[in-house]
């Protein structure tokens, strides 16, 4: 890890009124990997990648991406220096075309001339090519989500934050994800800082996990040592009752 | 130019060959050039508002501001300085677009949007009626006839028929229309489709909101005002009832019922919704005042349960049936990329 970090996020903090959503959150992601980011619900990981991607300004805090200040940097912005994101709740474009949807993300590096090129390479990638004409409104979750990673993927991202991918998929998707997940971070050399409560898919790509608890880190390591490490294990299941028998 | 005849442009010149007939038809019949004429008028204001309402979401109830603002700096350029309204309608179209832009950068920078964004451009025309109305100097409570007609109906665009305003709005048309399939087809339109749909997902793809929709703002502020420009020479006369929040409402109308976002969507609303409206009107007026937009009203909500999208996809599957009864098959990939 001798590489200047991909993503530096120095104590950030969010408040929304008097709930401290995010508290004094430190993260670096490293060119290359595949970080997971962790921690039950409410823990502020959403919060997290939205004061990281810019759709909320963060109340305190600094966030570097590639040695540039990209705090309360407009999000349009921070994607064209090479940062993208999905959403958890899905946000598809309902009225418009798979095609359609990833040529919007295509427009973020590709002109008039070379934007079908580009769109074409996408949807192939993502194997969406049975699907090219179908409206967004008429797809199911597991292939909306492979929408959402392609039309990020368009943009030509070297980061890319991907928030709950795994959710709601079923075994066979979900390794179809997991290896074209894989295959991105690969071949396309694109970091990811992934999101993810299914553990099957955060301890089969991720090579370095950060736990969230309630707004704050509780730890920091690779996957073995995370799934045995006590407060992460007390975060999700609770502290451990002296027994009494 | 064969190929062009040939596939997708060539249904959108022959209808509109086929409107420019129209006056030959019946031009004996003032009220029927009334009407059509009233039809390409809403038409085109119903175009322009697609940019901004039915691609980039915004339920843009401005119209109106921009009719006014246009009709009165061509009406008061022509009668003060006599400048001609050919020039005259373009400066009020520009005119409208430094108000588009100040209320726009506020707009958009703050992110109000939906219902806030609608009422602030509800509140603009208000505004600017009260203003107009107040404004002895160029506006003021009697209406203000413009000079012009007879020898100078050419310069002062004060003619005594409807044949030639027909025609002047008819090629407005063709141009919005036109720009409407460009705007569709390139990077602004994709940009405030996907804003239309979801602001947050479409920031994070690259796309700059507050810029494409002053974009979009700035395209619709103008067509419109342009419109206005022509609407009072059409009229004759100025007055600030020419800030008409009806018109608003009734452009978003036509813009919705036709299809957001879908080119020529609009443009068959006008054809279908004026036209009926009109209609009742004229047969319905002397049994009950109001009564016709009673029915009208019932008409709307009909379309409203039954093609929320508008009614623009149900003519495309009309028109692709009817193209492949009649076994041309090269029109539906033409008819599907047009759209």
């Amino acid at each position: 890890m001798n590489h200047p970090p991909k993503l530096q996020v120095n104590n950030l903090t969010v408040n929304f009124g008097n709930l401290m959503a995010v508290n004094n959150v430190s993260l670096e992601v490293y060119p290359g990997e595949i970080a997971g980011l962790i921690g039950p619900n409410g823990a502020g990981k959403t919060t997290t990648f939205n004061a990281i991607t810019g759709l909320i300004i963060p109340s305190s805090g600094k966030v570097f991406f590639n040695g540039h200040d990209i705090t309360g940097m407009l999000p349009h912005k921070i994607c064209r220096l090479g940062m993208s994101r999905t959403f958890q709740v899905i946000k598809a474009f309902a009225h418009m075309t798979v095609e359609e949807t990833v040529r919007v993300g295509a427009y973020n590096r590709c002109n008039e001339k070379n934007v079908y090129k580009k769109v074409d390479q996408i949807i192939k990638l993502c194997d969406l090519a049975d699907l090219r004409d179908k409206l967004c409104s008429d797809l199911g979750l597991a292939i909306l989500r492979r929408v959402e990673l392609a039309r990020a993927l368009a943009t030509e991202p070297e980061m890319l934050l991907l928030d709950e991918t795994g959710a709601g998929l079923n075994q066979t998707e979900l390794l179809s994800f997991m290896d074209l997940l894989r295959k991105i971070n690969m071949e396309y050399s694109i970091t990811l800082l992934v999101v993810e409560h299914v553990m099957q898919m955060v301890m089969g790509v991720c090579s370095r996990i950060v736990v969230l608890d309630s707004g704050e880190v509780i730890a920091t390591g690779n996957p073995e040592s995370i799934s045995t490490n006590p407060k992460v294990i007390e975060a999700y299941l609770g502290k451990r009752v002296p027994q009494c028998y | 130019m064969k190929q062009i005849l040939s596939t997708k442009y060539l249904p959108f010149i022959s209808i509109f060959s086929l409107i420019a007939l129209i006056p030959l038809v019946i031009s004996k019949d003032q009220y029927a050039m009334v009407l059509v004429t009233t039809v390409l008028l809403y038409a085109v204001l119903a175009s322009a508002w697609n940019i901004i309402g039915g691609m980039a979401g915004q339920l843009d109830l401005g119209a109106g501001a921009y009719i006014g603002l246009g009709a009165f700096t061509t009406g008061t350029l022509l009668t003060r300085w006599n400048i001609t309204p050919w020039i005259g309608m373009f400066i009020g179209g520009f005119v409208s677009v430094s108000f588009a832009i100040l209320i726009g950068l506020p707009l958009f920078r703050f992110k109000i949007k939906e219902l806030w964004y609608a009422l602030t451009s509800s509140a603009l025309v208000e505004v600017l009626r009260i203003v107009f109305l107040m404004w002895d100097e160029v506006g003021g409570p009697t209406e203000k006839y413009l000079p012009g007609g007879g020898d100078n109906a050419l310069y002062s665009l004060r003619f005594s028929t409807y044949i030639p305003y027909f025609y002047i709005i008819l090629i407005f048309l063709v141009i919005v229309i036109y720009l409407n399939h460009r705007i569709r087809n390139s990077k602004l339109g994709f940009s405030l489709l996907a804003l239309g749909e979801d602001e947050d997902a479409a920031e994070v793809l690259g796309v700059d909101a507050r810029g494409n929709k002053l974009k979009a703002l700035m395209i619709y502020s103008f067509i419109v005002g342009t419109v206005g420009g022509l609407y009072a020479c059409l009229y004759g006369f100025l007055h600030p009832s020419f800030f008409s929040t009806e018109i608003s409402t009734e452009v978003v109308i036509l813009g919705i019922v036709g299809g957001m976002g879908i080119t020529y969507g609009p443009f068959l609303a006008a054809i279908f919704l004026v036209s009926f409206r009109e209609y009742l009107r004229a047969a319905l007026g002397g049994e009950l005042a109001g009564l016709y937009l009673a029915v009208y009203a019932v008409v709307l909500i009909v379309v409203a349960l039954f093609q929320p999208r508008g009614i623009a996809p149900l003519f495309r599957r009309l028109f692709e049936k009817v193209i492949r009864s009649l076994g041309g098959r090269e029109h539906e990939s033409s008819a599907k990329a047009s759209s």
